[in-house]
Formats: C-alpha cells, structure tokens, sequence
C-alpha cells in the first residue's frame, strides 16, 4: 500500500460569519481587559449556544479520502459545497479547523491562471516570476522555456508587457507555465474554464498526457462533466462540505447530475379552476417522461423524451389540434410539430408526442402547447408549461468544446477510403 | 479504510501550525523566488520614470538638502565637527534603510493577500525580498556618501579618524536589517488583523525619528533627556554608524549590548509569531 500519495483523514473547516474578533484593536484590547483582567462577562460576545452555532458554517464537515499514485480525480459539487476550500487547505493555503492531510511528494497548485503575473513586467519575465511562485526553479523554467513559449503560441509577444495583451493571450501564457509544472501532485480548480475551445482541448491532452507518461496524481476541481468524465477515473462528490458520493467517475458523475435535474417535467391539477386555461380548454396534466434504461440516471443526448397531457374541453363539435413548440433556453424556436386534428366531443383529450433520442444537441430548453380549432384559430398558448436540461454525451470523441448546432442529429455518416497510395 | 497512518508520509498539514515554521530547507528550495522577487520590485519601481534609477539618490539628496537649509541654516542645530552634508546624508540614508524596510514588511499581509489566498509558499520570502531590495538601494547611497566623504576628505580641511573603522559599517547595516524585519513581521500580524494598526504604523514611525539621532547628534542632547532617546535601540546603531564613518558620536558598549539584545530577542518572538499566526491570517484578510 505504498503508492498512496494523498491521504485526507476527517478534515473539518470552520467559518465564522460575519467579523472575526471584533475587528478593531481598541474593541479586542477592551475585550481583553474585561474577560481576562476584571474577569467579567465578554462585553462583545454574549450569544447563547444556538446563536454561536448560527454563526458558523462549517466548509468542510468529516471529508476523507485517499488518493493513490498517478490517479486523477475530479472533485464536483454545486457552488459552496466546499470544493474550493478542500483544495486550498490541501494546498497549504489555509489550515483546517480539524483533520489531517499527509502526502509524499512535491505538491503544485494551480487555483487561479495568472497568480502573480505582473501586468507591467514582460510576458518573458512572467513566464519566470510565475514559474518561481509555483515552486519551479530557475534551471527548470531554462529547460523548458522554449517549450512553454510554443505552447502558449504567443511566441511573437513574450517581449510585450503583458499589460497589451488581450486576455486570451495572458490565459495562453499563464496556463503554459503552469501545464510544466512537474510536481508529484498536482491540484487544479477550474482552470480550463477560460481559454477558447481549442486551447482547452490543448490543455486537457496536456494534462492527460502528463498523468499518464510521468505517473502524476491529479486533483481537478471542475463544473464540466464532460472535462471530468473525460479526464478523470476517480470522483468525488462534495454536498454542503459532506462527502456525498465517492468512487468510479462515471457512477458518482451520473448521480450528481440526477440529483442536480430538478426541473419542471411534471405537472397535474384535479380542479378545472385550478387549471391553466380559459373558458375553452384547461390543461389537467401535463408530463416529460425520459424513456432511459435506469430511472435515476440522467437525461442526456441519448434519451427519447416523451411529452404526455390531458386537457378538459368544454365544447362539443370542435376541431381540435395541438402544437408542440420546443425552445431552447435562449428563446430561439428549434421546431413547431403540429399534432393530428381529430373531432372532439366535451370531455377529456389527451395527447403524446416522443421526441427522439440522439437528435437535439446538448443544452436547456422548455416547451409550450399551442391548442388550436380548425387549424386555424388559437383556442389557448400554454407557454413555457415545461423544462429541462440534457447533458452532453460524446461516447468516445475525445474532443470538449462546446458542440455547435441547435439539433445534433445520428445520421447515417460514413468515411470509406477508396484508393491506396502505392508506395 | 484509513489505517494507514503509521506510514512515512513527506509532509502533513494539522490545525495547528509549527512554531519553527517550515523551516531552512524549504526556504533554501524557494532561493529563485526571492530573486525573481527583487528582480520584480527593481523593474517596476522604476519603469516609466524618465530617471529611473536615478531616484534612488536624487531622495535622499533632495532630503539631505532640505535638513541642510532646514536644520542647519534656519534653526540652527549644531552637527559637531563633521560637515552637515556627510552629517546629515549619513543619517537619512540609514533611516531610509530602516523606514522602508519597516513599512514594508509591516503591510506583507495586505499588499500581497491576492497571491497568499491562491498559491503556497514560505511566506517569509516576500520580506526577504523586500528587505534585500532595500539592502540594495542602501549600499548605492552609501557608495555615494563613501564619493561625498571622499570629496571632503580630498579638498576640504576636514580629518575624520582612521578610515578602518568604517569596517563596522556592515555590522550597523546587519542589526538595523535585523530590527526592522523583526519589527515589521510583528506588525504585519497585527495590521493583517486590526486594521487601524496600519496608521499606527505610519505615524509611529514619523514620531520614532524624533527619538532617533538622525537630525541632531547624540552629545548635544542634555544629560536630563539622553536616557529617553536611548531607549531606543536604535540610538546607539545611529551613533556608531556615524562614529565609524565620520568619527563622530556617542558610542559605548553598555547601549549597545542593550540594542544588540534588544534586536534578537525581538526577531525570536516576531519569528514565532509569524510562523504561529501567518497561516491563521489568509483567513481573516
């Protein structure tokens, strides 16, 4: 058991909110002076116990976990889960309020691109000054200077002050130094979310390659799924600073994402005057039903989606049919499906329309019903009536930028080569 | 799961931080930094001024300047025997080595909590690296007051004694170092904490010049008052400091030994409290 590189044992970080101490001198010398020489009460703090423990927030609750040699992680978790507090105490940024981290060998972090980067200085001197913050040393950053450069691609600017750059050059660069780190441990927080799509790519295949060849344990802090399930083998799943879930990347990454689909995929109501609608139709329920294998995994590319609803009529004689209008988050239209019109009596009608899997593109959307008489006249728009998300699902394209287009269809696409080149 | 914890590990990070800090290796492995840092200061202190480096005297000249027609013309205050140019430029230049020194490392925590709340490192760096900047804009004055002392020596009537004393020059330059990093390490816990230290420091550090001889020698003060101006420690250091190079001043060994004491004590418990206190203050800044 001697490739553990990491080992995070019942690690526990607590905050207190609002001020520390009471802020000022004079108030902490006062304070002093009362509780430790008059050995009266705190003349500032006088809180019973469910007040104290409203004023603290525990970051990090019991976190523990080993990591072995040469293993990526990913650590996911909604915004304050503890993530970022998680890595900085591992980093030796701040201490834990409880708890031990141990570990074997040189440990890099990178929590933020540009850490100490002098905007008058030039990117030159950057690439040295940054590689030093990070622990390299002066000889290292020699070896690979050149490396660094062509990386970075900037090559034409290391004699600018970094101050002109744009800020995709200042990423560039700042990224570069430190995808030559070559520490034993290396820890990351959200690094790749800046960068256009190419360069992330490049920065992925980067990291890839120096975990696999150089046997380099990575900790990478990530909202991307797709950057994680991609990268990583091992996953860690933080919920208000607990360790929720823990394990093989695909496994706990699908129950993070159930558990963060909580949208409108259903609604009903028993009372017509409850209902949405008007004189003419009121809608009675109205459903998303993800037609996957597993009922808890989540809904992504893959997944046929079918739409059900009921709505009461209130006319006998009535021609009626219905639109399914599908938008994407940003409002624009990705298609309008009318149904069949069929003669209604008054009554309940129900409708069910499938969307097929593999066949809209990653993203938010929510869908309206138009119900219309005679294909003609608008009898009521039920809009927005429901949401959801799908995430993106690529199988084995090793490829992370976002994937363009307002439907990514499986169509029958095939390359065959039909000469050979004689040698 | 975590049964291993009789295991070597490299390194382990508990609730409390060690007294001794991470001690020498690991400042040793960190030696680029803190010229990187140096490096750092030098290019932009001075970039896009038209006289770059040339600041570095012209300060002190323009200061010694004013104490010239200042203390020496208007009021009138005696410099003894030596010349109130080399009098005068002798004094600013090491208090300007303490005063920088001092106010710099005093603000370490609020100056670069951009950089301490993302990346580690021994935090005693960034002050090692102020303070060898500042040594460095020390030794260019004093080689200029070496070319004043020269001029004076060469065409003015003036006979200092024996040029060998001035070997207690880096002596004097070591323990004023000394102070005033232990000093502003101290005070830089305290103004990462109290944010009123931060004037404390700034006005304090004016009123501390009046006790110190850096505009009136040290023999003209009365015997009633002399004991409050030795006090301070660094009394004593301005005294030699001018007795070695101008052959001036009130030296003797028992403020001395009282100021040399003073200095270490001093770095010892600001050391502790900076290795002890400094992680606990990333979350407070």
């Amino acid at each position: 058991m001697s490739d553990v590189a990491l080992q995070v044992e019942k690690l526990s970080k607590m905050y207190r909110l609002g001020t520390i101490g009471t802020g000022s001198l004079r108030q902490d010398l006062q304070r002093w002076w009362t509780t430790a020489i008059r050995k009266k009460e705190d003349p500032f703090f006088q809180l019973d116990p469910t007040d104290v423990r409203r004023q603290t927030l525990w970051a990090l609750r019991d976190v523990s976990f080993e990591v072995k040699k040469g293993e990526i992680w990913g650590i996911i978790g909604s915004n304050g889960a503890g993530k970022s507090t998680l890595l900085k105490i591992i980093s030796r940024i701040v201490r834990p309020t409880e708890g031990t981290v141990r570990g074997r060998g040189r440990i890099s972090s990178l929590l933020e691109v540009g850490t100490g980067f002098q905007a008058e200085l030039t990117g030159r001197e950057n690439v040295f000054l940054s590689g030093y913050i990070l622990g390299m040393s002066k000889a290292e950053i020699r070896a690979k200077y050149d490396e660094i450069a062509a990386f970075s691609g900037i090559e034409k600017f290391l004699d600018t002050p970094v101050k002109r750059y744009s800020s995709g050059m200042y990423v560039r660069l700042a990224f570069a130094v430190a995808a030559h780190l070559e520490p034993d441990i290396l820890i990351l927080d959200e690094v790749l979310a800046v960068g256009d799509a190419e360069f992330q790519k490049k920065c992925l295949g980067k990291m890839r390659e120096v975990s696999q060849s150089a046997g380099r344990t990575i900790l990478f802090v990530s909202h991307s799924m797709q950057a994680v399930t991609n990268l990583c083998e091992k996953c860690l799943w933080l919920q208000h600073g607990q360790v929720k879930a823990l394990g093989e990347v695909t496994t706990v990454v699908n129950q993070y994402l159930a558990n963060a689909q909580q949208f409108k995929l259903k609604q009903n109501w028993d009372q017509p005057a409850d209902a949405p609608g008007n004189d003419r139709i009121r809608f009675k329920y109205i459903e998303l039903v993800p037609q996957h294998a597993q009922p808890d995994s989540p809904l992504d590319i893959r997944t046929p989606l079918t739409i059900k609803f009921e709505f009461w009529n209130f006319a006998d004689e009535i021609l009626i049919s219905t639109s399914l209008v599908l938008f994407s988050y940003s409002g624009e239209c990705i298609f309008d499906v009318p149904s069949t019109a069929t003669m209604c009596q008054k009554g309940i009608v129900s409708g069910e329309c499938t969307i097929p899997g593999n066949f809209l593109n990653d993203g938010s959307y929510y869908i309206s019903l138009y119900v219309v008489k005679d294909t003609s006249t608008s009898l009521y728009d039920y809009e927005e009536c429901l949401s959801f998300d799908l995430e993106d699902y690529r199988g084995e394209i090793k490829w992370y930028g976002k994937w363009w287009g307002a439907v990514r269809p499986l169509l029958p696409f095939r390359l065959t080569q039909t000469e050979w080149v004689l040698q | 799961m975590l049964t291993s914890t009789d295991r070597n590990w490299d390194w382990e990070i508990k609730n409390q931080a060690s007294w001794w800090g991470s001690g020498l290796p690991e400042l040793w492995s960190y030696r680029y930094l803190l010229v990187g840092l140096v490096r750092r200061d030098f290019l932009l202190g001075y970039q896009q001024t038209v006289l770059g480096p040339l600041w570095l005297l012209l300060q002190p000249i323009m200061t010694m300047i004013t104490y010239v027609l200042v203390f020496g013309k208007v009021v009138g205050i005696s410099t003894g025997e030596s010349p109130p140019v080399l009098f005068y430029m002798a004094g600013i230049i090491l208090w300007n080595l303490f005063n920088d020194a001092f106010t710099g490392t005093s603000s370490i925590f609020r100056d670069n909590a951009h950089i301490f709340s993302k990346v580690y490192f021994p935090r005693l760096i960034v002050p090692f690296a102020q303070l060898s900047g500042f040594l460095i804009s020390f030794g260019i004055q004093f080689l200029f007051l070496l070319l004043l002392i020269a001029y004076y020596l060469l065409f003015t009537a003036w006979q200092p004694h024996p040029l060998g004393w001035m070997l207690l020059v880096p002596f004097v330059m070591v323990v004023v170092s000394i102070q005033s990093l232990a000093l502003g390490l101290l005070f830089s816990v305290l103004t990462g904490k109290y944010r009123d230290v931060k004037f404390v420091v700034g006005l304090g550090v004016r009123l501390l010049m009046f006790l110190t001889p850096v505009i009136y020698p040290m023999q003209y003060v009365t015997e009633k008052w002399r004991w409050v101006v030795q006090l301070n420690p660094l009394t004593s250091l301005f005294e030699l400091f001018r007795w070695a190079l101008l052959g001036q001043g009130l030296v003797s060994t028992g403020p001395l030994l009282y100021s040399i004491s003073f200095t270490l004590v001093l770095l010892l418990v600001s050391l502790l409290t900076f290795n002890k206190q400094g992680s606990k203050l990333i979350d407070v800044i």
